[in-house]
């Protein structure tokens, strides 16, 4: 699906703009700004950025944020969204208290 | 482990229409949803839906909720409410936690019917409480019976915006603007008319700048874009709104789909790979309605009684030729509503300037929201003759046509072509029933009787607003714009349980407004 | 608030009454609606207060996803309120980062 990507290849010098303090990943608050250093200090999936910033990782698990930064990442490496891959789906896909997970299965 | 013979998860209208399809084949069916009602998001739907008769159309949706619900019921299918799949583990079993438990169910079949989650664009402010989601305006007044504010601003001009518009305003809410960022109204023409004659401004080529307050929404800021999307400087607005609602487009909900290990493919957001009958790369699991690819409600229950045959044929429930008959014909009508100016092919093209009829398109309504007077007439459903008889100003090919046959003394004709523009027979003769108004899903039907007394005219217009203005009353006629354009009385209001809610308003107005008033207010 | 009469769906239906407290005050609502359409009928607007910015979050898809509008009831943090139905004598209070108390560390 994604295209591989150059990780040599230039994408030009982090430029601070206006919007950069605004929130992206509402749950761990992390801003527009966060998420733009981290890709271009060399976070190039979702994957990446979950984990280098947290983006994504807070209680709705990037419900909201993961098609955003998807959008960002492509706009910084200058490259469709499409060619950018989803993070992974993992179980359990809706928030479960552990005290619930832990209980064993039924 | 409890084993089922097919496995739905989601109980909106393609998971509903899915485990229907396979229970009346014999299967044992069970439905699992998160939610505490079942019938996903057509409970919200108090609108009436388009299409042709086999889409339900004409009925409001949380009706149509209500029928499938009942059929699947008195099929036996297993609903099982407050119960969220939390993954698909090896051989189709699926893991739910319901009642504070994580349980396993298997079947030969599954069928995922997630639906979608909507997309939110970022702006200043849009954490704020007051900023919320289209959907959630709709469960807070359509399922729970509170407004969500006063006054908001609507984001974004697709059908969900402009539905979720009207909505508001019927539940007494004011629109202070609908915007988009785009140029031109996304949704249907005849949505957009209904919500531009009560009077909302539409401001395409506006983006969001900021939602103002300091603990919740006291007011937004908007700016006009350019044709790259960039703020034009100084044409910043402001609006004294509460709320603010983001109707930005839909993303299908396929992480299930994709824990499974489905082929995928990117489609608006990642959908699965699958074949005509809805299965996907994985024999045995289906995916139908938004989760294949953002539609209709109506597509989305026919999807789901393909993918619920095709899994009935898979484990031999229903024979190969029985089949192929109901697929023909479920495919048929999956084809109809995938026609005309908003299908798949067509969208987001701009290059559209003419009806499939050769008639002009309205750039005023793609761009306003309304047709203007000289633009109407041009319309098949508009002509002038003795007496009462309908105009029909739906000047869009969408997939539609209840109005043909509400009529009964055939003034109105579509044809086969269940795109085409209806057309007013000339030499037909309108009763008044008013059949024609009640049924028509996008209110753009009008009857029209030229020869009133001394100069006067009357109009009947759809009406689905409290209070109703009682005959007698005085008022003021507005035009498609929502301008005021004369004074007017209120000479009769119909209800009557074949108009389902839709009250039928008849108005005086001097006969030189007979082609310009189209709603009322006092 | 509540909307009283509806044109395309009535006189709204609601279940019986039910007392629950918010931030210990009295209030009333109906049984079967979530507690985010009780409190938003009541003109709460502020469920919670984010744990690193302490800025106000409050309903935002009101279907389970965004988990914005969580707040602590009878005592559990990162309750969804639009997913939990109101129950009689629930305590329902504004949660600053995962506490149920205004101190920041």
């Amino acid at each position: 699906m994604a295209e591989y990507l150059d990780r040599s290849s230039d994408i030009g010098k982090l430029v601070a703009m206006p919007d950069d303090d605004m929130i992206i990943c509402r749950c761990e608050e992390i801003t527009k700004g966060e998420i733009r250093k981290a890709i271009h200090d060399g976070m190039w999936t979702m994957t990446e950025i979950k984990r280098y910033t947290r983006a994504g990782m807070g209680l709705c698990q990037g419900q909201t944020c993961s098609r955003i930064i998807k959008g960002m990442i492509a706009k910084e490496l200058g490259v469709l969204p499409l060619s950018i891959d989803d993070n992974t789906a993992r179980v359990p896909v809706r928030p479960v208290e552990v005290r619930v997970y832990g209980k064993g299965i039924n | 482990m409890i084993r089922y013979d097919v496995i739905v998860i989601g109980a909106g209208p393609a998971g509903l229409s899915a485990s229907i399809e396979a229970a009346e084949a014999g299967m044992k069916v069970a439905v699992f949803d998160e939610n505490t009602r079942p019938g996903g998001q057509l409970f919200k739907q108090i609108h009436k839906f388009f299409g042709a008769k086999e889409h339900k159309a004409k009925i409001r949706g949380f009706r149509i909720g209500e029928e499938l619900l009942a059929e699947a019921e008195k099929l036996q299918v297993d609903v099982h409410l407050n119960a969220a799949v939390i993954g698909i583990h090896d051989f189709n079993s699926i893991a739910v936690v319901e009642n504070e438990q994580v349980s396993f169910y298997k079947a030969g079949n599954l069928i995922i019917a997630t639906g979608a989650s909507e997309n939110m664009v970022p702006f200043d402010g849009w954490t704020l409480p007051g900023v919320i989601g289209a959907g959630a305006a709709q469960t807070m007044m359509n399922l729970h019976g509170v407004l969500p504010g006063k006054k908001v601003l609507m984001v974004g001009s697709g059908n969900v915006g402009l539905v979720v518009g009207y909505q508001l305003l019927q539940a007494g809410v004011e629109i202070a603007a609908i915007i988009d960022a785009a140029p031109k109204i996304g949704g249907y023409g005849v949505h957009a008319s209904k919500v531009a004659r009560t009077g909302v401004p539409f401001l395409l080529s506006h983006t969001i700048l900021k939602a103002e307050g300091e603990e919740f929404v006291t007011g937004a800021a908007v700016v006009e874009v350019d044709s790259k999307f960039q703020p034009i400087k100084g044409t910043e607005k402001h609006f004294d709104v509460d709320t603010i609602c983001m109707a930005v487009g839909l993303s299908p909900m396929s992480q299930l789909l994709r824990i499974a290990g489905c082929e995928m493919k990117e489609m608006g957001g990642l959908v699965p790979a699958c074949n005509e009958y809805g299965e996907t790369s994985i024999s045995g699991i289906f995916a139908a309605g938004d989760v294949a690819g953002i539609e209709e409600a109506s597509s989305a229950m026919v999807g789901g009684r393909i993918a619920g045959a095709a899994s009935a044929l898979r484990d031999g429930f229903i024979m190969q030729g029985d089949f192929e008959e109901k697929y023909k014909a479920l495919k048929e009508s999956l084809n109809q509503l995938r026609q005309g100016m908003f299908c798949k092919e067509n969208r987001g093209k701009t290059d559209m300037t003419a009806t499939e009829e050769g008639i002009p398109l309205s750039n005023s309504l793609l761009e306003k929201g309304y047709l203007l007077e000289k633009e109407i007439i041009k319309f098949p459903g508009v002509k002038k003759k003795a007496g009462v008889h309908p105009i029909i100003e739906c000047t869009q090919n969408i997939p539609c046509n209840p109005c043909q046959t509400a009529c009964k003394f055939n003034c109105i004709s579509i044809g086969e072509n269940i795109t085409a523009l209806p057309v007013v027979i000339e030499d037909s003769k309108c009763t008044n029933c008013g059949m024609c108004v009640a049924s028509c899903s996008g209110q753009a039907i009008f009857l029209l009787n030229e020869d009133s007394e001394d100069g006067f005219v009357s109009i009947t217009l759809p009406y689905e607003f409290l209070p109703y203005p009682k005959k007698g009353v005085k008022g003021i006629a507005l035009d498609r714009s929502g301008n005021r354009v004369c004074e007017a009385e209120i000479i009769g209001l119909r209800t009557a349980e074949a108009f389902d809610h839709t009250a039928l308003l008849t108005m005086k107005v001097p006969s030189e407004f007979a082609m310009s008033a189209r709603f009322f207010t006092l | 608030m509540r909307i009283k009469e509806h044109p395309i769906l009535g006189t709204i239906k609601k279940g019986k009454k039910v007392k629950y407290y918010y931030n210990g005050t009295e209030m009333e609502g109906y049984k079967g609606e979530s507690i985010a359409a009780a409190l938003h009928a009541e003109g709460v607007m502020v469920h919670r207060y984010t744990s690193k910015l302490h800025k106000p979050r409050g309903v935002f898809c009101a279907i389970g996803r965004c988990t914005d509008c969580v707040m602590i009831v009878d005592g559990k943090p990162n309750i969804r309120t639009c997913m939990t139905l109101l129950k009689e004598g629930m305590y329902i209070e504004t949660q600053y980062g995962i506490s149920g108390k205004e101190v920041w560390q």
